[in-house]
């Protein structure tokens, strides 16, 4: 038994085997190719081929360079509980942990409770460095969970349900009783979104910069906080529902339902985009992998099953309540429900998630909401008495991206970021089920005529509008009645025509269509000299 | 000849009677016309024998009784028949006076050409042929020998030679016939080969024509015997040894044609130059397959500063010249290279110039600032008395220049004449332009102050023109009557101010005395004398006194009041703090109603869009309605109210300007703020039963869910306690549909979802419409009742059916009974997708497949980014891309080179230095860069 916490470089420095490297490197860069090039020996043009040859190579130079290059910039491996013998990993207790563990790690696990200010709710921000917490009676506390500094602490009087930070630290949206508000870190109240109505559940989708929430009536909102704009607004029809996660690969939002459905959504379309049956009962909690592709949910008729997105199909049903889920960066699942917390993980590699670690909260404290803090091994659980922090070897990732997100970040570099990722937003379109699709062809689109109603409504209202032009007083005798109705009679006639031989074309193409099938299908070549005598008799 | 043939004709009377019809009608025809005939036959050649035979298919006899005819008719008969068919071009040619053949075709005449003759013999035996039907080669024989005979003893008896020949053929070809039993026809082919037959004599022989065989024996003249007569004169052994030379020497061909000489010579400048050209192809096709070509990368193209472009400059034209001659003027430059002060020399002004030019600077300055300082003056002065004296002093200086010049004053009436009849033409000013109908349909109360003013202002230029004056005598008086306008106009737009009004009215008062105390002058002259135009004055006088009478009682009881009440206004002003609603409303005190009326009406308006603004201040709200009801009954009280009305107490004072029709909208605001009490009051009462009903709620909630269930009970009463000090807030209890879905959530879930997707299938792909029958349609009614629909209705629906399930199973969602993917185009997305293929892909998946790899410098290495982004071509500005030379390329090397440049790409300091090196410097085409 122990934990093992790689934070070193593990690389035994073993005389060089040329040939190991090698295929180390090319798994390794496999993954840099990002899939298969296109099979060029089919390709009919010489120019294509080559130059598509050229391209692939110089694909597979960098995926090549960007394999040797990972050794440095992903220095750090992760790590995991490892049972010996007859020990199980799920048995093992937080007490065990602590003792193994460094000072800095065992600092992370602690009990916060504030009996009086209800059940929390908690969310970190991207970089794991700072966590608002949210106490359903009003308290919010951002805490710098480095230093566990308490940033700022306010009291809103009010009901809070849920808590999200935007973009940065900076700010936060709360769900209100009333309506979302955003503040800044200060505490300072800078917006009340009257239009999202009575929030349930808050969501950031950090690079679109999109508040999306799901009010008391089941509408959806989309609101777009650097311009405010409000940038989509459904009514969901499937009711009340506190159940929302948004999909951290494609930035779909999906929807838990009372009727056991899933719901996902877009900003740019007011129709789910997909919605699938996952539970008999109704949907209690929604999670998804970081990589987009799979999805855990929860049923109240005790059932988590984990979903594969690419398929839609269920990988796994696993026994179960769940009040809450989360995944964590290394795609650990943790089950919140009642005072127990469950982590789930995927040991094997396979999909086949089982039984990794749990942890027995204090008898009577109801879990509300549970998240892994990123970068660190650390769950955090928002419950009924205040908040928990928790060690779960093996579900960050050990390796940051300061391009990404920065647990050092300095304030300089905060602004540039928050700059950087401005000028990256993405327009609120570009969320859809498959990403990697922009860019390519459009998918070929149904040809929706006219119908002959709707052209004929056409040709009435042009009509109409030219019917309604007044003439010019004229002179010298053209203002005669008999030549004004002859020109109103023309201007008609002008209007129509159009509309007409566009009519007629389409009948005669129609017509050709039919008699080259009507001709197919006569006779065999050595009759068709007769054809014709048939068809005049 | 044609004696014979005539002999023949008269033997078969029968048979020919028709031909010779056309024969002999030709025969009239003068011999001009009888020449192009001929020429036109031997042009004809073959195709002319053509026509014959078809002619042939005619009445004639019958094989048997043509062989008991016998021999001599046959082929006198033939003969007249090539006869007859030298002519049949005219054959509808119907005179029938015989005439002797003509002198050249009977060839007495030596004068005439034989050649005709000759050329059409050869003919006439082929169509005899036809009839006779077999020759062989002795035919061909005979024919020379014709030819032969021809050529010693003439033409008559050549012909009767070739009649003995012919008559042996017959007998030949019956022979022929009589032992095959094969038809003559069989035989005919044979004579075929005679058609192309050439006699190369062109000429008879004669004595003008020698033939070979005469004059010489072998019939070649040698150059020796030419050259004979030649012995002895001075050039001949020149001659000789030129032409011995020419003997030794192998013939030369004659050269080809031009065409084929040309033809061949490019054939051979294309092998060469295309041996020339594959050359390059290495070189080329290396250029075109590199990923990118660098151009002169090396060359210093040294600084395009400004400072060295003009360093380049040279004077050109006449004037850069002139410049170039001072600038460079060795005075100046020695001045500028050694000290600024000589610069300062050269720059010399005398004293006097300089105190000059500072005196008249200084003055300018002066006058200027005078002439600033006095325009200054003049436009702060507001007094609008004195504008008016400048008017007038202008319009004086005008005038008076008018008088001094009568012509101009004369021209200024004209003008002014016109003005009105132009005005009184058109109406312009009359509200007749489109702008003004349509502010005045829309009504003027509804415009705002300016134009209101716009539209007098227009009627008053209208009464202006058209005012019927002598315009110089009476400008001022018109000048007055315009000041009088501007009152009015004042009046109307700035009526609100009240000590502007009373003023106002002080001066209509005493405008109407003047109007009473002037005494009418009638006129002694013109229409106006006549007495009836005196009477008419008279009444109308007395009419417009009493008018002024009476609105001289108006202006004083007005003026009155006004004052009476700018002392009330005041006391107004002291309670409200200075609100100048007051002032405007009570200036029409005379009739106070309506305004009191508009201003509650106003009150209601905004004390309800405020209530819609915040709902959260229903303390208030009550009272405040109470309030606005004491304000329906008593306007003088509305100051007494709640500091929230104050704004809207001061929109109010504008309104009361615009609003047309108060009464109205005052009903209508009493009724809309009652029935919104009311629903206030719905709500509230709504509000407190829900809040009731949640109290039950927890206990139907499971245990884990309590816990937020008593938060939330909790939270509302806190809430309540922070908003309000009102009755205890209730719980909220979810609806009955709610709960009851709770309960049943698990049941056919699946089935009701079944459901769900069906609907959206059947919306988004929708099901194609039954056939429905109508009588008669598309078959008579009797069929369709016997057989129901026609087949082609059915057919069509099946076929819309089965596109509809094709369409269905070709749905991602097709196998997944839990899952509706929606398959709506995103029309928003649409923008992120490409329309057609890319230029050289023809594939979707290629093309999707290149561009699977990210290439921006966040995704790959720095050190491949180069290449990934390497451009096509990399050049300096400034170069000069110089056209390709040729330079030896091997193709392996090709290869190597392509590799490299692929592998350094971002490295093109390498490729640099190979530039350096000259090898590739500059070579490389842009031409052929595909």
């Amino acid at each position: 038994m122990g934990a093992k916490e790689d934070d070193g470089i593990h690389e035994n420095i073993l005389p060089p085997i040329e040939q190991e490297i090698s295929d180390e490197l090319n798994a390794k860069a496999k993954k840099y190719l990002r899939g298969e090039g296109a099979d060029l020996k089919a390709l009919q043009d010489k120019k294509l081929k080559g130059q598509l040859a050229v391209r692939e190579e110089i694909y597979g130079k960098s995926a090549k360079a960007a394999a040797k290059i990972e050794k440095w910039l992903l220095p750090s491996e992760g790590g995991y509980l490892e049972a010996e013998g007859i020990e199980k990993t799920w048995r093992i207790r937080q007490e065990s942990i602590a003792r193994e563990v460094d000072i800095l790690s065992s600092r992370n696990q602690y009990d916060i409770v504030v009996p009086e200010l209800g059940p929390y709710t908690l969310d970190f921000t991207l970089s794991g460095r700072f966590m608002a917490a949210a106490g359903r009676k009003g308290h919010l506390a951002v805490v710098d969970m480095k230093n566990m500094n308490l940033v700022k602490e306010i009291q809103v009087r009010e009901t809070v349900r849920d808590v999200v930070f935007l973009h940065n630290e900076h700010f936060f949206a709360t769900a209100q009783k009333k309506y979302p508000y955003i503040y800044n870190r200060e505490g300072t109240e800078l917006h009340c979104l009257k239009e999202h109505g009575a929030v349930l559940r808050l969501q950031f989708l950090r690079n679109h910069f999109l508040l999306a929430s799901i009010n008391k009536f089941g509408q959806l909102h989309y609101q777009d906080v650097t311009m405010g704009e409000m940038v989509g607004n459904f009514r969901t029809g499937f009711g009340r529902t506190d159940v929302m996660q948004v999909n951290p690969y494609n930035g779909v939002v999906a929807l838990g339902h009372s009727g056991g459905t899933v719901t996902m959504w877009k900003p740019t379309t007011s129709a789910p985009l997909v919605k699938m049956l996952c539970h008999p009962g109704p949907v209690s909690a929604l999670a998804f992998h970081p990589n987009g592709h799979l999805m855990a949910t929860s049923g109240k008729e005790k059932k988590i099953k984990i979903w594969d997105l690419r398929k839609f199909e269920v990988l796994q049903s696993i026994p179960g309540n769940a009040k809450c889920l989360d995944f964590s960066q290394k795609g650990l699942l943790a089950v919140g429900n009642g005072s127990f917390v469950q982590i789930l993980g995927d040991l094997s590699g396979s999909e086949n998630y089982s039984r990794y670690m749990g942890h027995p909260m204090a008898k009577g404290y109801q879990i509300g909401k549970v998240q892994f803090r990123p970068y660190e091994d650390v769950l955090g659980i928002g419950h009924s008495t205040g908040w928990s922090s928790i060690l779960i070897p093996g579900s960050g990732e050990p390796n940051f991206d300061s391009w990404v997100a920065n647990p050092f970040e300095t304030t300089k570099q905060r602004r540039e970021k928050e700059v950087r990722s401005l000028l990256d937003k993405l327009p609120p379109e570009t969320i859809m089920l498959n990403p990697s699709k922009i860019g390519s062809v459009r998918p070929a689109r149904k040809k929706e005529k006219p119908t002959k109603q709707e052209r004929e409504a056409d040709m009435e209202a042009a009509i109409e509008d030219v019917k309604g032009i007044a003439m010019k007083k004229k002179t010298k005798g053209r203002n005669k009645s008999s030549k004004l109705t002859k020109k109103k009679q023309e201007r008609v006639a002008k209007t129509k025509r159009p509309f007409l031989e566009q009519q007629l074309k389409e009948d005669q193409a129609a017509g050709k269509k039919r008699q080259k099938l009507n001709e197919q299908v006569e006779l065999p070549s050595s009759l068709q000299r007769f054809a014709r005598k048939k068809t005049t008799t | 000849m044609a004696g014979k043939m005539r002999k023949a004709a008269d033997f078969t009377p029968v048979m020919y009677g028709k031909k010779r019809k056309a024969a002999d009608s030709t025969k009239d025809r003068s011999k001009s016309n009888k020449k192009p005939n001929k020429r036109n036959k031997i042009l004809c050649g073959g195709g002319g024998s053509d026509d014959k035979r078809k002619r042939k298919t005619g009445p004639r006899l019958p094989a048997p009784l043509r062989k008991v005819l016998g021999g001599t008719k046959r082929s006198t008969d033939s003969l007249n028949d090539s006869d007859e068919n030298i002519s049949s071009d005219e054959a509808n040619d119907f005179y029938e006076y015989e005439e002797p053949l003509p002198q050249e075709e009977s060839g007495k005449n030596r004068r005439f050409d034989v050649v005709k003759n000759y050329l059409l013999d050869p003919s006439d035996p082929v169509e005899e042929d036809e009839n006779v039907s077999s020759e062989d080669d002795d035919n061909k024989d005979d024919y020379d020998g014709v030819s032969k005979i021809e050529k010693s003893h003439g033409w008559r008896e050549s012909s009767e030679q070739l009649i003995d020949e012919f008559e042996d053929d017959e007998r030949h070809l019956r022979m022929l016939q009589t032992v095959s039993g094969m038809p003559s026809e069989a035989f005919e082919g044979k004579k075929k080969k005679k058609k192309n037959l050439v006699i190369s004599e062109a000429y008879p022989e004669s004595e003008f024509n020698p033939s070979r065989d005469v004059l010489n024996g072998n019939g070649q003249i040698s150059i020796e015997e030419l050259l004979e007569p030649l012995q002895g004169k001075p050039g001949y052994t020149e001659i000789r040894k030129l032409i011995r030379e020419d003997k030794n020497s192998t013939s030369i061909q004659a050269p080809l044609p031009r065409v084929e000489r040309e033809m061949l010579e490019r054939k051979a400048v294309y092998e060469q130059s295309k041996k020339d050209i594959t050359k390059w192809e290495p070189l080329v096709k290396m250029n075109r397959e590199a990923p990118s070509l660098f151009f002169d990368e090396d060359t210093n193209l040294g600084f395009s500063t400004v400072g060295a472009i003009a360093s380049g400059f040279e004077p050109r034209t006449e004037f850069e010249k002139k410049m170039a001659l001072l600038v460079n003027d060795d005075k100046v430059k020695e001045a500028h290279n050694e000290d600024g002060s000589k610069l300062l020399e050269l720059n010399k002004i005398s004293a006097e110039e300089y105190l000059e030019d500072r005196n008249h600077i200084a003055k300018m300055r002066s006058l200027l600032f005078r002439h600033e300082m006095k325009s200054k003056r003049i436009k702060k002065i507001k007094s609008k008395t004195y504008h008016r004296l400048l008017k007038k002093d202008r319009l004086k200086s005008v005038s008076a220049e008018m008088l001094m010049d009568p012509e101009a004053a004369k021209e200024e009436a004209r003008k002014q004449e016109f003005k009105r009849a132009e005005e009184r033409m058109t109406l312009k000013h009359k509200n007749s332009s489109k702008w003004a109908k349509r502010i005045l349909q829309r009504g003027l109360e509804a415009q705002d102050e300016g134009t209101r003013a716009a539209i007098n202002e227009q009627l008053h230029q209208h009464a202006l023109l058209t005012r019927k004056m002598n315009t110089m005598k009476d400008s001022s008086s018109s000048s007055g009557s315009d000041d009088s306008d501007e009152d009015d106009v004042d009046e109307n737009s700035a009526g609100s101010d009240p000590d502007e009004a009373s003023k106002l009215f002080a001066k209509a008062k005493e405008k109407t005395l003047k109007v009473l105390q002037e005494d009418d002058e009638v006129p002694t002259s013109g229409v106006l004398s006549l007495p009836f135009m005196v009477r008419g004055l008279k009444k109308r006088k007395e009419e417009a006194v009493e008018e002024a009478k009476l609105a001289l009682q108006e202006y004083e009881s007005s003026l009155k009041e006004l004052q009476d009440t700018g002392g009330e206004e005041n006391a107004n002003v002291g309670i409200t703090s200075g609100r100048r609603v007051f002032g405007a409303a009570k200036r029409d005190v005379p009739k106070p109603k309506p305004s009191n009326k508009m201003k509650t009406d106003n009150y209601y308006r905004n004390s309800d869009s405020e209530d819609d603004l915040d709902e959260n201040i229903d303390v208030g709200n009550g009272m405040k309605n109470d309030l606005q009801k004491d304000v329906n009954v008593d306007s003088g009280f509305l100051n007494e109210d709640a500091e929230v009305r104050r704004d809207s107490v001061f929109k109010s004072f504008d309104d009361v300007v615009r609003d047309p029709g108060p009464k109205t909208s005052y009903d209508v605001a009493i009724f809309a703020s009652g029935t919104w009490k009311k629903m206030k009051k719905g709500k509230r009462v709504n509000a407190n039963i829900k809040k009731s009903t949640v109290v039950g709620k927890p206990v139907l909630q499971n245990q884990e869910e309590l816990s937020e269930e008593s938060d939330t009970d909790s939270e509302g009463q806190m809430v309540d306690e922070i908003l309000s000090a009102g009755p205890k807030p209730l719980y909220e209890l979810p609806s009955q549909e709610e709960l009851v879905r709770l309960a049943f959530a698990g049941d056919d879930v699946e089935e009701d979802f079944g459901k769900v997707k069906q609907e959206i299938l059947n919306e988004e792909i929708p099901e194609p419409e039954k056939p429905n029958l109508l009588p008669g349609w598309g078959q008579w009614t009797s069929v369709q009742r016997k057989k129901g629909l026609p087949s082609w209705m059915l057919e069509e629906h099946e076929i819309a059916k089965r596109k509809r399930e094709e369409a269905l199973k070709k749905r991602k969602d097709a196998h997944l009974k839990h899952v509706i993917i929606s398959e709506k185009m995103d029309k928003k997305a649409e923008k992120l997708h490409t329309k057609t293929l890319p230029y050289p892909f023809t594939s979707k998946e290629v093309f999707e497949q290149s561009i699977r790899v990210p290439v921006g410098p966040e995704f790959n290495p720095s050190t491949s980014i180069g290449a990934m982004n390497q451009p096509d071509v990399v050049k300096k500005s400034g170069i000069i891309i110089k056209p390709i030379k040729f330079e030896e390329v091997n193709a392996h090397e090709k290869t190597e080179e392509h590799r490299e440049q692929k592998r350094s790409g971002n490295n093109q300091k390498t490729n640099k230095r190979k530039g350096a090196g000259g090898k590739r410097a500059g070579v490389r085409p842009v031409v052929v860069k595909s």
